[in-house]
């Protein structure tokens, strides 16, 4: 009997322990690098953020439960850095964790969001966020980090890329259109018409925008690559992929704006001034591999890739060189997903 | 979640609890040996026949109406969760509870009503929560390859739920109502009437809670806020109909089954609380029996149909999901003895169900046929079975399964067994595994398993005063071609043969039972131990070797103890469960939990009525634990039940 009061006692102690923060990642380098958004299980809440830094050529993983005792979220989606903040777009949390960039800890928390995916800085003060589920794009007030606004866009939104006061945000899901928004009143101002679900977008060195648009989530249609003159509004080129089967996803340029990149079985590349598709990958894509997002350094041009795997174990970082080269390979977190750049690397 | 301290301690409290079981069991056996041979005679009720008459070899429990008395208010979730071995992942109050038999899934688990599965064609599981233990008069669990005699496909095991008449010129009227904690609202209705040859029984029921509990959320901030859980509220209602029909040797009976479910579905700590996701459960269930007996023979029939709706409604996420399965079930078995020792018996068992569904292509149908053949032998202290089953699923013969087993009575005066079997099992994929739109893989394979199984089981009766029961199990499952979803080639998830898993482990569960005067004292606990790994992926990244699966515990716990003194009683009843990881490369894991429960009550018995005052409290000890990740439970709570039964 005795015995049992003590294993009643032990177990409900057991049943009482708490979680503690690990920190064995706080010491992570201060220096250049990138950060890797872990998206982790869809309400698995197994998000997390991590780091390569190229000072010690380590990647440091959990950063943000490590610095700040508690997780990240679920399902965070992307990163974007203004001045000494950071902030982390957490998808399925509907909420913007924003955080000091240099020691990571927590200064502000937005919440309320719907199903945010990206965020853009349209200038000093406001920022807009795109959103999977709503109609509306949210506008953030970074002085007070409140939600100051929406813009009805009467369609879901994806990707933002902003030039000056136009704003051009891609309706991904079951979409095919840019909508060109005046940042100055916060207005729709045009809308271009695209190819099937407009994924990733991206500026090249003459300010053309280009835009992947992926043909479906089941490739019901064409994929294509369009570039349109962000001036006028209009197409200006397209290039559609030779089969039903490409996938292309996550359209980069190199730090010039000449190069796009973007992943299609493996990594492609193309000179903007071609008049072909890539018709082979410069990095392939191995057994095993699932490569899912790609980030570009915009100094040296090397290049980032995360590998999924199988997409409930830790995921890759691939770190390769402009040529295509493997430099190394890290150990991230689940599902390593979209990577923010923190300075511009000089090498 | 990297509490891995907990690691070494459970595993030091594992093996403490083995060595104290094992410690229990011998100074038991001396008794046995110089014990009282007298032999009580059981009850007989004459009922319809089942497999229940255990075949040699395999293992069963039967969880029978002085277990379910005391959970009449509850669902079988929180039943089996707090009686067996049985580990239950579930959502919370209310939310879906989905059992895992050593280390297999929830849709290797079938769960039986008299026979016939009560499975979600579509999912291919079943939701524990939605079940009301009021509603049942027993439960049948059968393990791993015993599993095999009821039905083919849970390679886990099977719970089978029974609803029986008891043939008695008797009317009785009961009125359950109970109120508690966070809104919780429940009522119970039972009619029974008839004779020797006729016996209708009447269940309704109510029942709501808004489980608006109130936790301590520390994942949201850097400091820990006190939180009340919204958008979980659940309404249930239902009713049972059953007939009973006896004319000497041929037992016809009917049955009805009706239930709605409203539920709200609360968020992950970690997710946008206001989703509005929301889900209806409705399902019609209907079920005739034919039953004969002639000589050493006997023949069944039993045909059923049900109907189930399923709708998942997310605001945020623009998801209205409709599903509409129904299922026709045909099913034949003929029993014969072959001499003195020997028990042949046929089944037939023919499926058809049918799916609508917005996330399907189009409507779609399927056929599963199975021809069943089993042979029982008995003879002095030796037993055996064998069975052997033939499937025919979209016009292909599967691979034939088998069970074999072989049992041996230690002695001829005791109830010591030895039992060993061993199973092939087969698991047809589910029909949102073949056709869920994106995803469903309509070339998937069919999972199957080989089964191990050793046991020992006592049944004694120390003294008048004294039973003893006693088990304990080794088991080992080799399943192959485990069906997951996993990402495809485009941006979605599709369904393949991706993995083999081992699972393997020991369970052992001692009761005792002693009455004296007016005394009556039971004390049950039960200990497993599993370990379930991935033997391997098709992956060439495969990190799944020697990786106990997500949400798997290695350890679990259960002891209960009911003790009553003329018409006042109490129960306490707790359950462990140990740490379980929550990713695949064991990094991170919930920590274990004990959960304590304890109630009194108070039975006034005047003329012709019988009443029942019983107060309760959950989670005594109000620990802070979560079954799910980010899915926080109750904690202390409170109930007050009151049984009123007219009897005539």
């Amino acid at each position: 009997m005795k015995n049992l009061v003590k294993i009643a006692i032990l177990l409900f102690i057991v049943s009482s322990c708490t979680k503690t923060p690990d920190t064995q990642n706080i010491n992570f380098s201060f220096g250049g690098g990138v950060f890797v958004i872990n998206e982790g299980n869809f309400r698995g809440g197994n998000g997390s953020l991590s780091f390569y830094s190229y000072d010690s050529s380590k990647i440091f993983n959990d950063l943000f439960n490590s610095v700040n005792g508690r997780p990240l979220g679920d399902v965070p989606n992307s990163m974007a850095i203004k001045g000494d903040k950071a902030y982390i777009v957490v998808n399925n949390s509907g909420k913007i964790e924003i955080i000091d960039q240099a020691t990571l800890q927590s200064k502000a928390t937005i919440s309320g969001l719907i199903s945010p995916r990206n965020i853009s800085f349209v200038n000093d003060y406001k920022a807009y966020i795109s959103s999977l589920y709503s109609d509306s794009v949210t506008i953030i007030n970074l002085t007070d980090n409140s939600i100051s606004g929406y813009i009805n866009l009467r369609r879901t939104s994806e990707s933002i890329a902003t030039a000056g006061n136009k704003v051009f945000i891609s309706n991904w899901t079951s979409g095919k259109e840019i909508m060109v928004i005046n940042s100055a009143n916060d207005r729709v101002v045009d809308s271009i018409e695209v190819g099937v679900e407009p994924e990733s977008m991206a500026f090249d060195k003459y300010g053309m925008l280009w835009v992947l648009c992926n043909g479906g989530y089941a490739r019901q249609n064409y994929a294509e690559l369009i570039a349109i003159n962000t001036a006028t509004n209009s197409i200006v080129k397209t290039f559609t992929f030779p089969t039903k089967e490409a996938s292309p996803s996550c359209l980069k340029t190199d730090g010039t704006g000449q190069t796009l990149y973007y992943i299609d079985n493996g990594i492609r590349q193309m000179d903007i001034n071609s008049s072909d598709l890539p018709n082979a990958p410069f990095i392939l894509q191995e057994s095993g591999q699932y490569f899912y997002k790609i980030g570009i350094n915009p100094v040296n041009n090397d290049v980032f890739v995360t590998d999924a795997v199988d997409f409930v174990q830790q995921g890759n970082l691939l770190l390769y060189t402009g040529g295509g080269s493997l430099i190394s390979k890290l150990k991230a977190g689940i599902i390593p997903g979209s990577m923010c750049f923190k300075i511009r690397i000089n090498s | 979640m990297k509490t891995y301290i907990n690691r070494e301690f459970i595993y030091n409290l594992r093996n403490t609890i083995l060595y104290i079981v094992f410690f229990l069991s011998i100074p038991l056996q001396g008794q046995i040996s110089t014990g009282n041979d007298t032999v009580k005679i059981k009850e007989v009720v004459i009922e319809r026949k089942r497999s229940k008459s255990d075949p040699a070899g395999y293992r069963t429990t039967i969880l029978d109406s002085s277990v379910l008395v005391n959970y009449n208010n509850r669902n079988l979730s929180e039943m089996i969760s707090e009686n067996t071995n049985i580990f239950i992942k579930t959502y919370g109050t209310g939310g879906t509870a989905t059992p895992a038999f050593r280390g297999t899934g929830a849709s290797h688990t079938l769960i039986d009503w008299n026979g016939v599965s009560l499975n979600s064609p579509m999912l291919g599981q079943s939701d524990l929560s939605l079940i009301p233990v009021g509603l049942i008069d027993d439960v049948q669990i059968s393990f791993g390859g015993a599993s095999m005699l009821l039905n083919d496909g849970g390679i886990g095991g099977t719970i089978n739920l029974e609803t029986k008449p008891e043939w008695k010129k008797e009317t009785i009227i009961s009125l359950n109502s109970g109120i508690g904690s966070f809104g919780q609202f429940t009522e119970f209705m039972k009619v029974k009437t008839g004779n020797y040859k006729f016996q209708t029984v009447t269940k309704g029921y109510f029942q709501t809670s808004e489980n608006n509990f109130r936790y301590l959320n520390s994942e949201i901030g850097s400091d820990p806020i006190w939180q009340t859980r919204t958008n979980n509220q659940v309404k249930q209602r239902g009713f049972v109909q059953e007939l009973y029909f006896n004319n000497s040797n041929k037992i016809t009976s009917a049955r009805i089954w009706y239930q709605g479910t409203d539920r709200n579905l609360p968020a992950s700590l970690l997710t946008e609380p206001n989703s509005g996701e929301k889900q209806f459960d409705e399902s019609l269930r209907t079920m005739l029996n034919y039953d004969t007996f002639k000589g050493n023979s006997s023949f069944s029939f039993t045909g059923s149909w049900m109907l189930t709706r399923l709708n998942y409604f997310n605001r945020l996420a623009s998801i209205d999901s409709r599903n509409l399965s129904e299922v026709l079930t045909l099913k034949a078995a003929f029993e014969n003895s072959l001499g003195k020792n020997i028990k042949l018996k046929i089944v037939v068992d023919e499926q058809s169900g049918v799916v609508n569904s917005n996330n399907y292509d189009h409507k779609t149908t399927r056929n599963k046929t199975s021809l069943t053949a089993s042979v029982d032998r008995k003879k002095g202290r030796l037993g055996a079975t064998l069975l052997l089953r033939e499937i025919l699923d979209k016009n292909s013969l599967l691979i034939p399964d088998f069970s074999t087993g072989i049992q041996f009575r230690i002695l001829y005066e005791k109830e010591y067994y030895l039992k060993a079997n061993i199973s092939r099992n087969s698991k047809v994929p589910s029909m949102n595994d073949l056709f869920w739109v994106p995803g469903g893989n309509p070339g998937l394979k069919n999972e199957y398993a080989f089964i191990y199984e050793i046991s020992y089981e006592m049944n004694q009766i120390i003294s008048d005063a004294l039973i003893l029961k006693y088990d304990l199990s080794v088991f080992r499952y080799n399943i192959k071609d485990m069906i997951q979803w996993h990402p495809g080639e485009y941006s979605y998830w599709t369904a393949d043969n991706i993995q083999n898993v081992n699972s393997s482990g020991a369970e052992t569960s001692i009761a005792m039972d002693y009455v004296f005067n007016n005394l009556k004292a039971s004390l049950k606990a039960g200990y497993s131990f599993t370990r379930a790994i991935a033997g391997g992926s098709k992956s060439e990244n495969d990190i799944y070797g020697r990786k106990q699966l997500m949400y798997m515990p290695e350890n679990e716990a259960n002891t209960s103890f009911r003790i009553g003194y003329k018409n006042i009683y109490s129960l306490w009843a707790a359950n462990f469960v140990g740490a379980r990881y929550i990713t695949v490369d064991n990094s991170q894991y919930l920590p274990g939990y004990f959960v304590n429960n304890l109630s009194l009550g108070v039975k006034l018995q005047l003329k012709g009525s019988f009443s029942d005052l019983n107060f309760g409290i959950d989670n005594l000890f109000n620990i802070d634990y979560q079954s799910i990740a980010y899915y926080p439970l109750p904690g202390r709570a409170y109930f007050l039940k009151i049984l009123v039964q007219f009897i005539k």
